[in-house]
């Protein structure tokens, strides 16, 4: 097979598979017409794909499934778990046919044969009942979309004659849904002496919103369509504003049958007709009669609007580009900053003309660069779905009823840092799940809901995004905690240790208080994991208990990797930046306020609290003008619970600047995490506040 | 007949590529050395660099090349040659290793030259106490001696955790 091809293919299905997977999850939490839409486009675009890559096996059995998914959409099938299961199995299979190894592939020809069988259960058990159930629908009926009609009734004069009561009719039209607009039209009232009271001059134009279909909506008429003027037209998409229309390339067909106007029996023949007559879809659509000119127009118009809408909200792009286009930016920033210097230089008028025009390039590239970190940005939604199978999962085989509560989804974070926070989240979930969670028999004595629940939330904040994972579960218990540390010799008994200090042991290595090994979590590895691999991305991590009420896991992460707001300070000669985010105070200490500690070594003493003091230039050995440091400078930083007190000569102001990575060979310092150009050109390396904490410690050990 | 034509155009352009190297050659001291032209990305002047605490004595620090940091490496250190000022000659020779950029502090820079591929030859075995891996051959252009470097092992992340365990142990 051409390679080109079979890549977009790969590329494509991996795509199309991740909706479908977090598409149908969430249709186990209710149906919703809309998403089983989707799904069907979903599967019909599968379809489609496999059959041009020529992977025959995906080809057959996506159409197997369309119909069965077909007999859903006309409501001869309810969903119920079997569908659920069967979609969700039958995307494993997908999986595997399509990314597969040969093996796997050998092995999903079996899942084929079994998945088939099952569908063809579903379908004979659907069509079965569809034959004596026509009246009866399913007691649950299926929420539908709404469509707007515009209807326009005149009936013919005498009608009267007939027995019918035209009224009536109009009446029954209007209890089809919420009549939105209702206008009569009386200009064929002849004058009163002219006036026969037994005909009907009158003609109605009704705007109903309906959750009806056309076919219903025609129903309604169905003894006076004959000989009257009755016109039904479906205008929903005048109505339907702009932003609800999803951005995506539909094929028309495909609108078609979401509107109810074709089934997929007429989608199949009006196919096969186009690959005959050469003619467009549309073409053969009106020309056989399934539907209105009207219609059709109105269908491509939404179909056209559709395609804009995607043309405008994406592009693909490679990151690389991304980052070569702010590897460049900074450099137009350099290259504008050695400009002003020439420009100081200068003495005459040209100088100040020379600044103004420099001043508004500052402006520009600025702008510039915030545009291209928003390109940056993704909403974080798509990460948090495909949640919704993974702990569907779990409680499944851990027999726990658990629901996934997913807010926030449109929060934006960078790109790397989506990447990144995956699996930290799968374990923090894995572990609500496992130990937060109790089983439904535990919750019902408590007195809770049978049916535990996880919220996975994020949202902005001061600069930050929090990201939590929450529980309703049992809460950690401190006590056992307590006992663990104990054993573990990180406490002696009877110390004093708050909450926080307990919770903290949580993120040493090997530290659990689960009771049993899971098959899941529960074996050492887990909180510190999660903690380390936050930190590498600059959040921290920090667990909110609540003994019996649930546990919430807050991760706080910079917005953006790739630019931080730092605070430049100055030792002797060198330029460091610290992290503005990590800085508490800074402040010029008494002489008396420092002090010599055993074991801690040097401290200053802050509002009632000693924080380790750090001289910069001692720890990197350079040259520094202050010695004292009650003639420089200390900046108080934070790392976690962790105070420390850097001493530096002066600090020079902030400024946002551009990490660059260090090479990782270049220092054994855990204390410097990277890299910036300033605005003179110089480099100058940006202080970790972690991993000086780190490093403190490590000494003091 | 066409084809025949091309096959043998190709045989003598290989064959030319197999007699002759290019070379940026360079001074340190006294000695001239050489790195292949293709390892090399570029060559400037000296510029302000930033020293990197706690680094390996040889590693002078970071500079800024068009917004990117880059590592330098000062030759002379590196080799266990007296240090010396810098001055308008010293330059700093952009080598890609790895995919990585990394500058080279030499004294002055010479020339580009081209060495028959005859007449480098492997070098002699130095005593073992000095640490010979980044030097690859002899290269012999009229009277001109010159030191084949090979670049992707000035700076090695294997040499690197060497010298680290030496520094703890």
């Amino acid at each position: 097979m051409n390679s080109e091809i079979r890549d977009i293919f790969l590329e494509e299905s991996r795509e199309t598979l991740m909706n479908l997977e977090s598409d149908i999850v969430s249709l186990e939490g209710h149906f919703d017409r809309e998403l089983f839409n989707n799904i069907f486009r979903y599967v019909h675009t599968l379809k489609g794909s496999s059959g041009v890559a020529g992977v025959n096996s995906v080809y057959e059995f996506s159409h197997q499934l369309e119909n069965l998914m077909d007999l859903v959409r006309s409501e001869r099938i309810v969903v119920s778990e079997t569908i659920i299961d069967l979609l969700l199995d039958s995307l494993d299979y997908f999986k595997l046919a399509i990314f597969g190894t040969d093996e796997e592939i050998e092995e999903s020809e079996k899942m084929k044969e079994g998945l088939l069988s099952r569908i063809f259960d579903c379908i004979t058990e659907g069509t079965g009942k569809a034959q004596g159930a026509d009246e009866k629908r399913p007691a649950v009926a299926p929420a539908r979309d709404e469509r707007y009609f515009h209807i326009h009734v005149r009936f013919k004069e005498d009608i009267y004659e007939n027995g019918i009561d035209p009224l009536r009719i109009i009446q029954d039209c209007c209890a089809q849904g919420d009549l939105l607009e209702r206008a009569v039209d009386r200009s064929a009232l002849p004058d009163f002496p002219q006036l026969d009271p037994e005909k009907c001059y009158l003609a109605w134009d009704l705007l109903i919103r309906t959750e009806k279909s056309r076919r219903e909506m025609q129903d309604v008429f169905i003894f006076v369509r004959d000989d009257n003027e009755i016109v039904i037209e479906d205008v929903t998409e005048e109505y339907v504003k702009e932003k609800e229309l999803p951005a995506a390339d539909v094929k028309i067909g495909e609108l078609l049958m979401d509107r109810g106007i074709i089934n997929a029996e007429d989608y199949d023949s009006i196919l096969e007709a186009q690959a005959q007559e050469n003619k467009k879809f549309g073409e053969i659509v009106v020309e056989r009669g399934y539907a209105s000119e009207n219609d059709m127009s109105r269908a491509l118009k939404e179909q056209d609007r559709m395609r804009k809408k995607l043309e405008s909200s994406t592009v693909r792009v490679d990151t690389v580009k991304l980052d070569n286009l702010m590897n460049l930016l900074g450099e137009i920033v350099i290259g504008q900053s050695s400009l002003s210097r020439i420009a100081e230089e200068l003495e005459d008028e040209t100088e100040f003309r020379l600044k103004n025009a420099l001043h508004g390039l500052d402006r520009i590239t600025r702008e510039f660069q915030e545009q291209i970190m928003a390109i940056r940005m993704i909403p974080v939604g798509p990460t948090f779905e495909q949640f919704r199978r993974f702990v569907r999962d779990q409680a499944k085989a851990s027999g726990k009823e658990i629901s996934l509560v997913i807010e926030g989804r449109e929060t934006e974070l960078d790109k790397t840092v989506i990447e990144k926070i995956g699996d930290p989240l799968k374990h923090m979930i894995r572990n609500a799940v496992d130990h937060g969670i109790e089983t439904a028999e535990e919750r019902k004595e408590r007195g809770k809901n049978p049916a535990g629940s996880i919220r996975l939330g994020a949202y902005h904040q001061e600069g930050y995004v929090y990201i939590e994972v929450a529980d309703d579960g049992r809460g950690i218990s401190l006590q056992r905690v307590r006992e663990k540390a104990e054993v573990l010799g990180f406490l002696h008994e009877g110390d004093e240790a708050s909450e926080a200090r307990l919770l903290s042991f949580l993120f040493i290595p090997g530290f659990s208080t689960a009771e049993k090994v899971g098959d899941l979590s529960g074996r050492g590895v887990g909180m510190d994991v999660v903690r380390t691999n936050i930190e590498s991305l600059r959040g921290s991590v920090e667990i909110l208990n609540q003994e019996g009420e649930g546990t919430t896991v807050q991760i706080k992460l910079p917005l953006t990797l790739a630019i931080i707001e730092g605070m430049m300070v100055r030792v002797g000669k060198s330029i460091y930046i610290i992290p503005l985010l990590s800085i508490v105070e800074s402040l010029r200490p008494a002489r008396e306020a420092l002090k010599t500690v055993e074991d801690k070594g040097e401290v200053v003493m802050v509002r009632n609290e000693y924080v380790t003091l750090v001289r910069l230039y001692d720890l990197f050995g350079i040259p520094a003008d202050c010695l004292n440091p009650w003639e420089g400078l200390v900046v108080i930083v934070e790392s976690g619970e962790e105070k420390v007190g850097i001493l530096v000569d002066e600090l020079m102001g902030q400024q946002q600047i551009v990490i660059r990575s260090l090479d990782v060979d270049m220092t054994r310092s855990r204390a410097l995490s990277g890299a910036t150009v300033l605005g003179d050109g110089r480099v100058a390396l940006i202080i970790d506040v972690h991993g000086l904490v780190g490093e403190l410690t490590r000494r003091q050990a | 007949m066409n084809d025949t034509a091309t096959k043998n155009r190709n045989v003598t352009s290989e064959e030319d590529r197999e007699e002759l190297q290019q070379f940026v050659t360079f001074t340190i001291g006294s000695e001239i050395y050489g790195v292949d032209v293709l390892k090399v990305q570029e060559i400037i002047g000296i510029t302000e660099i930033t020293y990197v605490p706690n680094s390996l004595p040889f590693m002078k620090g970071v500079i800024n090349l068009r917004g990117n940091v880059v590592p330098v490496v000062d030759l002379r250190i590196k080799f266990r040659m007296e240090e010396r000022e810098y001055d308008a000659t010293t330059v700093i020779i952009i080598v890609e290793v790895k995919s990585r950029s990394i500058g080279m502090i030499v004294d002055a820079v010479s020339d580009v030259i081209d060495i028959a591929v005859t007449s480098i030859h492997d070098t002699p075995h130095f005593s073992a106490s000095i640490e010979t891996d980044y030097i690859r051959n002899i290269g012999r252009k009229d009277d001109l001696l010159v030191i084949i470097l090979n670049v992707d092992k000035i700076l090695t992340a294997e040499e690197m955790e060497t010298i680290r365990k030496k520094e703890a142990g």
